[in-house]
Formats: structure tokens, C-alpha cells, sequence
């Protein structure tokens, strides 16, 4: 079977620019991929012909290749895979970050590359393991932000260190976070009131856990710097309780590929039929309007 | 083209699908739905399902459970069809009078088997003519099925969820492995959250064998019907996994 790393993309989709190497893209263009042309990118996204459409940004997908060859959402997810998925989805930019590794320096550099390679579709988180790269963290986040024009942090469980957590208020950058459960994500929301927090899965993954989903909506209810992210959530009734109950600024539209598939999930979010305004924050602006507090 | 959902849930009981292990060995009850036959029909306009075969949800009585199910079929006879439910563990013995009953006399139309299938669940449903559908639980779909699928070849079975109704992707290979060595093995679409494996399906096995479900009103329709649309397969498949296939199987 061939890999999705490998195969052409189709002619009417972006192509990439002129891929430049590794030093190259480090050391001479830092600028162009600085925080001031990735919002140019965002904005220029918004430009389409029927005018100041926000765009619909998926802030969940996973993207590169994993190490562990264990299972297949951890393996691999090329850009080109994503953007065939976006198009179906009708998703203008996808918030991107590395598929599971044991360190994340080189993954996060990929991240990066990817992102300017297509100008315009790719937002770039970085991602760190706390414990086998613990001491490192503050100095790569840092150039990973500033330097790479990575715009925002993901980890799954155990739960950040101070390490992580301090440099991510100091650039108030969002962080996409998927704890074991909900309460750990308030324990660090609490004593981190300056971060926002994004709850991946409204909490559990796949509803394999409703209560969770109950919670994830009561954290949100209750601390302002905790959002929530509707991807992979098997009992969509959840999703409809968290936009009767929540302001439509605490809820982002997300999809977890390379496993799901983004059209499945945007049409969760769409066929509630909610007002513009509000489909509009959750599908794009209200990743945009977190991401626009950056703070290089 | 009618589009008929293979696997609803009604009537008050435990959920399918999810299986807390760690709940259930804790000796904690598992999740408590009641879904009215109304709601079960509501769902299906708001989806644009036209039947439904809905299924008792797990009871400790499933001779009550099935004779409620059925007679709501009875009201709603152009919108519900009748899924009876037995424990072969805890009703063993009383199966053949049962479900002969039950689809004789009361108009049900298939069983599913709450508990691996024994040979005496099997041996009436294969008198009778009527398909089995058959979620494992604990064990993995492999391990689950081979022996009855191999053993009673002309009893048709109804795999739930691809193999998983919480979405792991070895259960879903393994339940595409299985569909591909028996042709009496077919699977339902209900709860899938990650396509990828459901276009494996379609790629894989005949269409033939991949029926529409939702585990709606418990789970939102409209997503189901959603997830069949975006495969794009052409008009003759996309007819039969939606309806023709479930229909055919029941023999209506």
C-alpha cells in the first residue's frame, strides 16, 4: 500500500513552494514564519470572494510520523492526506502538532516546515514530553514559537510541569490539552488563570466516558481560561448541551485526524443549524481570537 | 429507495455498546436509557430514516422486553421493525419456545444474542431463518466469532460497530478480517467515528454485507446517514447499505 507521505497532490489543491533545507528554513527565513506573517496568514484566509468570511478552522488534527509504529493514529498523517481531507471537509486551515513521539525537537521543527510549505492552511502547535525533556522545554518552546512561528502547545496526559506551563503564559499562547480527566486540566487551569486552555474531546474521547462530558461543560461554565474542543465525540447530544449551555467563545471546532475524518466532524457541528455568528466562533473565530493574544 | 436503520434501541434497560470493564467488575450498574417508541420515530424523520429495527435494551426479562418492542412494531408497523433479544446464558433452555414465539406469532423479525451465541440460540435461528446479530464483548471480535461463524455457515450474523462500538482500530481490522473469510458475516455501520475503516469496508467487502445502523435515538442519525453519504458509492450500493441489504436479510 502506498503511503499517503508519498502520493501527488491533485492539481487543484495548494501545492508546495520550494522546500528549502532544514538550516535553510531555520536560520534564514525565522522571520518569515514569525509570528507577523503567520497572522498575515490568517488574515489572508479570511479574504475570499464572498468577502470577510471567518474561516473554519479545524484546531485538532495530528500531523507527521511516530516512531512507535503501534497503532495507526500515531503513525502517520502527511499534509498532503490533510488537505484531501479538508477539502472534502470544507476546512480552510487546520491547527496542526506531532503525532506521538518520545521527544519532540525534530517533530516540532517538521511541524513548522509543514506549515510553510502551505502558506495559509497549516497553524503549528508544538508538543512536548514534560518528563523526557524535562529541563529542555522552556528554551526549545521558546525558539519553537519565536523562531518557528509555532502558534500554540498540545500534550496529552500526565499533566504539564511548571516547566511547560510558565513558558506558555509568558508567550500566552492556547493550549490544546487532552488530560487523563477533566479535574486534572482544573487543577492546572485554576493555578494557571493567564493560559487558555482548550479540553480536547469535550473531555472523553469517542464518549466513551459521558461524565466526562458533563464536566469538561461544568469546567467550562466555571473558569474563564477553560475552552472546550468537540472532536471525536461519539455522543453528539454532548456537543448540543455544551452550545445550550456555554457562550458560543468557550467551544472550538476540532476533528483528531488522521483517524477521524473532518467532514464527519464539521457536519456535527453543522447540522445544528445554529445562528452564523455563533457557528462562525465555534468553527474559526474563536481559535483566531485566542491565537491573536500571542504575545512574542 | 427507503432507507432503513438495522439497529435502534428502545424501551427502557442498559446501554449496548460501551462496556465499562472496569465499572462492571466494580459491580457498578451499567448505564440506565429509556427511549420511547416516539422518540425513536422522531429520529428517524429528523434523519430521514423511513424504519427502523429496533432493539430492546439489555434486560434482566427479555420476554417482557420483546413483547413491549413488538407491540409498538404493531402500532407503528410502517415505521418499526421488531429485533427480539435472549440471553442464551441465563434463558438457556427456554430459547426455542421463545423466539419461535416471538417471531411466529409476534412478528419480530431477527434476534440478537446478549452473551455469546450457544448452539441452541443457533439451532433456532437457523430453523426459524433469521439472521443473528452479535456484539462481543470482552473477548474481541476474532476470538468471539470464529467458532459460530464457522460452525453454523447458513445462519447469516450481524456484526455490530465494524467490531467496535468504542472505536478501536484493531477490533475494526479484525472484524474486516473476519467478514472477508466468512460470507455469512455481515457488519452494521452504527457508531463508527473513524471513517478510514468503514471506506476500508466498502473497498473490502461486498456492499451486500454492510448494513446502515445509527444506535439512534441513543446516538444522533443524522450522523449515521452522514457517514454512508460521504462514502460516495455509486447508486446501487449506496441503495443497498441504506436498505435493500437489511431488508433482503429479514426477507420483507
Amino acid at each position: 500500500m502506498s503511503s499517503p507521505m508519498n502520493q501527488k497532490l491533485p492539481d487543484n489543491m495548494p501545492q508546495p513552494t520550494h522546500e528549502p533545507t532544514r538550516r535553510e528554513f531555520l536560520w534564514k527565513t525565522a522571520a518569515v514564519t514569525s509570528g507577523i506573517a503567520a497572522l498575515t496568514h490568517l488574515a489572508s484566509a479570511e479574504k475570499t470572494p464572498s468577502g470577510d468570511r471567518v474561516p473554519v478552522i479545524d484546531c485538532h488534527v495530528h500531523c507527521g510520523i511516530g516512531q512507535a509504529l503501534q497503532a495507526p493514529y500515531s503513525t502517520e498523517n502527511s499534509p498532503e492526506h490533510i488537505l484531501r481531507n479538508m477539502k472534502q471537509g470544507g476546512i480552510d486551515q487546520c491547527v496542526i502538532f506531532p503525532i506521538s513521539n518520545t521527544t519532540y525537537e525534530e517533530a516540532n521543527i517538521a511541524i513548522a516546515e509543514t506549515c510553510r510549505r502551505y502558506p495559509g492552511k497549516f497553524i503549528g502547535f508544538a508538543k512536548h514530553d514534560a518528563v523526557t525533556e524535562k529541563f529542555r522545554i522552556r528554551s526549545m518552546l521558546l525558539r519553537e514559537v519565536r523562531e518557528l512561528g509555532l502558534r500554540g502547545y498540545k500534550s496529552h496526559a500526565p499533566q504539564p510541569t511548571p516547566e511547560v506551563l510558565d513558558v506558555i503564559a509568558e508567550l500566552k499562547i492556547p493550549y490544546l490539552y487532552h488530560p487523563r480527566q477533566v479535574s486534572d486540566l482544573v487543577e492546572v487551569a485554576r493555578a494557571y488563570p493567564g493560559i487558555d486552555f482548550i479540553l480536547a474531546h469535550l473531555g472523553s474521547p469517542q464518549s466513551r466516558n459521558p461524565q466526562e462530558h458533563l464536566n469538561g461543560i461544568a469546567a467550562a461554565k466555571r473558569y474563564p481560561n477553560i475552552h472546550i474542543e468537540t472532536s471525536y465525540c461519539l455522543e453528539t447530544r454532548y456537543i448540543e448541551q455544551a452550545v445550550r449551555e456555554l457562550p458560543a467563545e468557550k467551544i472550538l471546532f476540532g476533528s483528531d485526524g488522521p483517524d477521524t475524518n473532518n467532514a464527519l466532524e464539521i457536519f456535527k457541528i453543522r447540522m445544528l443549524k445554529l445562528p452564523a455568528e455563533q457557528e462562525q466562533l465555534i468553527l474559526g473565530g474563536n481559535i483566531l481570537r485566542l491565537l491573536s493574544k500571542y504575545r512574542g | 429507495m427507503s432507507i432503513i436503520d438495522c439497529n435502534m434501541w428502545m424501551g427502557s434497560g442498559g446501554a449496548w455498546g460501551f462496556v465499562d470493564t472496569q465499572a462492571s467488575a466494580a459491580g457498578v450498574t451499567m448505564r440506565q436509557l429509556n427511549y420511547e417508541p416516539e422518540q425513536v420515530i422522531e429520529e428517524c424523520q429528523r434523519a430521514g430514516i423511513d424504519r427502523a429495527c429496533v432493539i430492546p435494551l439489555r434486560h434482566p426479562e427479555y420476554e417482557a422486553a420483546n413483547r413491549y418492542v413488538a407491540d409498538q412494531c404493531a402500532r407503528h408497523p410502517d415505521r418499526l421493525i421488531g429485533i427480539a433479544v435472549h440471553s442464551p446464558q441465563r434463558e438457556q433452555g427456554s430459547l426455542k419456545k421463545l423466539l419461535t414465539t416471538e417471531i411466529q406469532s409476534m412478528g419480530m423479525r431477527a434476534v440478537r444474542s446478549d452473551g455469546p451465541p450457544t448452539r441452541e440460540l443457533l439451532d433456532v435461528a437457523r430453523e426459524l431463518g433469521i439472521p443473528v446479530i452479535y456484539y462481543p464483548e470482552g473477548r474481541g471480535v476474532a476470538q468471539s466469532y470464529h467458532m459460530i461463524a464457522s460452525t453454523y455457515p447458513d445462519v447469516t450474523f450481524i456484526l455490530p460497530h465494524l467490531g467496535s462500538y468504542e472505536g478501536s482500530w484493531h477490533l475494526h481490522m479484525e472484524a474486516l478480517d473476519l467478514a472477508r473469510r466468512y460470507p455469512n458475516v455481515c457488519i452494521d455501520t452504527s457508531a463508527i467515528s473513524v471513517p478510514p475503516y468503514l471506506e476500508m469496508a466498502v473497498k473490502e467487502m461486498p456492499n451486500e454485507r454492510i448494513l446502515f445502523a445509527s444506535c439512534g435515538p441513543h446516538l444522533d442519525a443524522r450522523v449515521a446517514v452522514e457517514s454512508i453519504r460521504l462514502l460516495e458509492l455509486p447508486k446501487k450500493a449506496h441503495e443497498n447499505v441504506l436498505g435493500n441489504n437489511i431488508l433482503r436479510l429479514l426477507k420483507m
